[in-house]
């Protein structure tokens, strides 16, 4: 756990580091006053200052963070990163298939897959949440969700 | 006499029909997001912001905050039927309320909470109304140098008061104001880290990073655990006897006192409220060991001070324009989408909708009051949901939230990448409140830093030419030095608790 946090003050120094460099490509200040890169430089020095300090923190007995795991076991690291790689396929997928098939799939996968639900309650929800919330917000909220780009899809209405 | 004037008119926005039906669809889905596990108030509202683009923003954001306190009614019922608190704020309800429900009178329990939420939140609704005029005219006065001293000394309470480390705290805040800085400079037009994306130069999109760190991060943290399978107590009468209408009174009226005043104090959380009430309680008793043994006063103390503190903490978001806690930061952002400023000046420029709106918090409280006791069987069949099905519900409303911001599946993936980095960071124990709040506040803070420094010429000698900004400027100093001193750090570890996301 130490190391963990260690690493992470680490991090948020590089971070800083990296915010002070980048201001500093940016005028830093005008005749008439602070420019693009005052504020942003400053909250670098700021944010470095205090990683540092939490850096130090950590060395002290005081400041040890409890002992314990980090990382969720296996089962709980699939179901995590599962759950992301749906997310960034729904992202990448959602103006390809359109709404209603990108969402279908991904509650289909959530549910059935990493809810471990029955498949007719997986179907019913999933067809409500993606063609019937299309609807429901396209009529009614004035939220147009996305048509599929693929012609086959868009004259099925997906 | 002119505060009793603009609440009539209030009165006459908050009571048309549609403004009725937004006051009553935001106090039935608050109640459900304070029942569901896995989503927290300031996700929800988030979720639901680009929903109400084609609204009134009258209509909108009486929604919105009818959600924003609707979901302290909701955390009650998970406390007291379940032993697990629906919201961080109803963490003490679960003491006693749930000693209460195994003595068969978990129906007196939500009963006697829900009348002294309405009393609370109808209490700290009334301050509002009185300290709306005086405090907003005087807000008038301010120029940049004290607006900027002001928003610092907020940040700094919010930042001295989050979680136990003053240090991580500091951190997240300012990873918010770094957030903040994403786009284009509002002075010069030049790009600042947006790596050379496109879909960056415009900023990140407030909501889909808050759905992420409160919604995503709390799903993804949910999915390593096993959630234990919910065992319901038994629901019975819900009409209180004489004693305990007698022994619930006064903590009804501390519970008001106290959430009302410490909701005022951006930073200090409604779990802190509830907290401090239910110490009160205790002190204030003949019997403080029964304690934890079913006595009303456990419950209606702390879930008085809870609503009271929810209704209190809008108080500086309309007189002042500061959020006191995330979840107001997310109504506040609302109010900045629908092209509103919250503050002094809305009540010059759109009284109708400042006084509609603050109107409606009584008629949002008289909603839950009526309806939460007879609809508590439904919320019970909604905990009967399961978790899987929840989960994948909620995901969808994310991802949905997260597009129709401005169309585009590119804020999925920020949803997505600050879900992750929202995790990682609860795993760190670092509290994520004064990410949003600065998040939020970061452009106004630069623009008044700026338009400071523009009047003097570059000195910094401007915020002590100011009384107002020098007084700002010492407490915000010792918000942030105080805690170094052992003493207050006790004292303050006694009042910080989760904060309620």
């Amino acid at each position: 756990m130490l190391r963990i946090h260690q690493v992470s003050a680490l991090l948020f120094m590089a971070a800083s580091g990296y915010m002070m460099w980048e201001a500093w490509e940016l005028e830093y200040y005008t005749p008439v006053g602070p420019g693009a890169g005052f504020f942003p430089f400053w909250l670098g020095v700021i944010l470095g200052a205090m990683s540092l300090i939490w850096l130090v923190q950590l060395s002290r007995p005081a400041g040890k963070p409890e002992e314990g795991r980090f990382l969720p076991d296996f089962k709980g690291r699939i179901q995590i990163a599962a759950t992301i790689a749906a997310l960034v396929l729904t992202a990448l997928l959602l103006d390809l298939l359109g709404f209603q098939l990108t969402m279908f799939l991904f509650l289909i996968f959530m549910l059935l897959f990493l809810g471990k639900q029955p498949i007719w309650m997986s179907l019913i929800i999933s067809a409500i949440g993606s063609v019937g919330v299309f609807y429901v917000f396209g009529k009614f909220l004035d939220v147009r969700l996305p048509l599929s780009s693929l012609s086959l899809l868009n004259k099925l209405g997906l | 006499m002119e505060a009793v004037q603009n609440l009539l008119m209030g009165f006459s926005v908050a009571l048309t029909p549609m403004n009725l039906l937004m006051a009553f669809v935001g106090s039935i889905l608050g109640t459900l997001i304070g029942v569901l596990p896995g989503i927290g108030p300031a996700a929800g509202s988030a979720m639901l912001i680009p929903l109400t683009f084609s609204m009134d923003p009258t209509g909108a954001i009486i929604m919105l905050t009818a959600l924003f306190y609707g979901t302290q009614y909701g955390g009650t019922i998970t406390s007291v039927l379940l032993n697990v608190p629906g919201e961080a704020a109803s963490v003490v309800t679960c003491l006693d309320g749930y000693q209460m429900a195994k003595q068969g009178r978990a129906g007196v329990a939500l009963s006697v909470a829900a009348v002294g939420s309405f009393i609370g939140g109808t209490f700290a609704t009334i301050c509002l109304v009185f300290a709306a005029g005086p405090l907003s005219r005087w807000a008038l006065e301010f120029g940049p140098v004290e607006f900027f001293s002001l928003l610092l000394l907020g940040i700094s309470l919010l930042m001295g008061l989050a979680g136990k480390s003053m240090i991580k705290a500091l951190m997240m805040g300012v990873f918010g104001l770094a957030l903040a800085m994403v786009g284009t400079d509002p002075t010069k037009g030049v790009p600042r880290f947006t790596f050379g994306v496109m879909e960056l130069l415009d900023g990140i999109g407030f909501i889909p990073i808050i759905m992420g760190l409160f919604g995503l991060a709390e799903l993804l943290e949910n999915a390593e655990k096993s959630l234990a399978q919910t065992v319901l107590a038994k629901m019975s009468s819900l009409i209180p006897t004489r004693q305990d209408v007698r022994d619930s009174a006064g903590a009804i009226v501390r519970g008001s006192l106290i959430g009302t005043a410490l909701g005022l104090i951006p930073g200090i959380t409604n779990s802190a409220s509830s907290f401090l009430a239910y110490i009160a309680e205790r002190k204030s008793s003949k019997h403080p060991e029964r304690f934890g043994t079913g006595m009303i006063q456990g419950v209606a103390g702390p879930e008085t001070a809870n609503n009271a503190h929810a209704n209190g903490a809008l108080i500086p978001l309309f007189t002042l324009g500061i959020p006191a806690s995330p979840t107001i930061a997310v109504i506040m952002g609302a109010f900045l989408m629908h092209g509103l400023i919250p503050g002094p000046f809305l009540f010059k420029e759109h009284p109708a909708l400042a006084w509609g709106v603050i109107a409606s918090f009584c008629i949002g409280n008289v909603m839950l009051l009526i309806l939460n006791l007879p609809l508590i069987g439904m919320w019970v069949k909604v905990l009967k949901i399961p978790y899987g099905i929840l989960c994948a519900v909620i995901m969808g409303f994310l991802i949905l939230g997260s597009y129709s911001v401005s169309n585009s599946a590119f804020d999925i993936l920020v949803m997505t990448i600050f879900g992750v980095i929202g995790y990682l960071l609860r795993k760190l124990e670092f509290p994520l409140a004064p990410v949003v709040l600065t998040l939020i506040l970061g452009p106004m803070m630069e623009r008044s830093l700026k338009q400071s420094l523009e009047i003097s010429q570059g000195s910094f000698l401007i915020f002590l030419k100011s009384p107002l900004a020098v007084v700002f400027l010492v407490l915000t100093a010792l918000v942030l030095l105080l805690p170094s001193l052992k003493f207050f750090r006790r004292s303050k570890e006694a009042i910080s608790g989760e904060e309620p996301v």
